[in-house]
């Protein structure tokens, strides 16, 4: 899947699926779930939260 | 990896441009003031945003709003407006101070045109500071 696809099914921009790759951008809830749905995966396999100073 | 730039991006660089380059002669390159040089800057910038825009909508075919563009156009709404707060504070202190020094004798028409130059550059420089802070947003993480 490309990402303009995914940002179609998912109802957003291709700039916020590559924010959202590059961690630039952390989306809604709502959003979250949609891409994890759209990708067939659960929540958490798709995002993980690391506190700011302390990802690798 | 190179990123295109987004519809929201596109209208906001065309949107710094026509205000950099109508607001930047009217501004910089002082000639004799009068309504009418007000009124064509007025309507030069009417015409060249029509024009940028429409060049910019027709040549993109997704033109979708998303969270993110609504976040960063509220970011930038903040920015411009806090702006705007701090020149009007600073430009009212200015005018009753020199008020108080008797600094503004009455001469007509062109002290309202004065003042119409002042409170509108206020309003170009909150504008351009709303506009960029969406720009530079858009690099950088939100």
């Amino acid at each position: 899947m490309t990402q303009q696809e995914l940002a179609d099914k998912v109802g957003v921009t291709r700039q916020t699926v590559i924010a959202i790759e590059q961690d630039r951008y952390s989306p809604s809830l709502e959003t979250a779930f949609k891409v994890a749905t759209v990708l067939g995966v659960r929540l958490e396999e798709c995002f993980q939260y690391e506190p700011r100073g302390k990802r690798s | 990896m190179a990123t295109s730039l987004s519809y929201r991006e596109k209208s906001l660089y065309a949107s710094l441009v026509a205000e950099l380059a109508v607001y930047g002669p009217y501004f910089f390159l002082h000639r004799q003031n009068s309504v009418n040089r007000v009124a064509g800057m007025i309507l030069a910038i009417i015409v060249l945003q029509i024009i940028l825009q429409s060049i910019i909508a027709a040549f993109t075919r997704n033109r979708i709003t998303d969270e993110r563009d609504r976040l960063i156009e509220l970011r930038g709404y903040r920015v411009g407006y806090f702006t705007l707060a701090s020149l009007m504070i600073l430009g009212l202190g200015m005018l009753w101070f020199h008020a108080a020094l008797g600094h503004f004798p009455i001469e007509g028409r062109w002290v309202g045109l004065h003042f119409l130059n002042v409170f509108f550059g206020m309003l170009v420089i909150s504008d351009i500071a709303k506009t960029t802070t969406q720009i530079v947003t858009y690099r950088r993480a939100l």
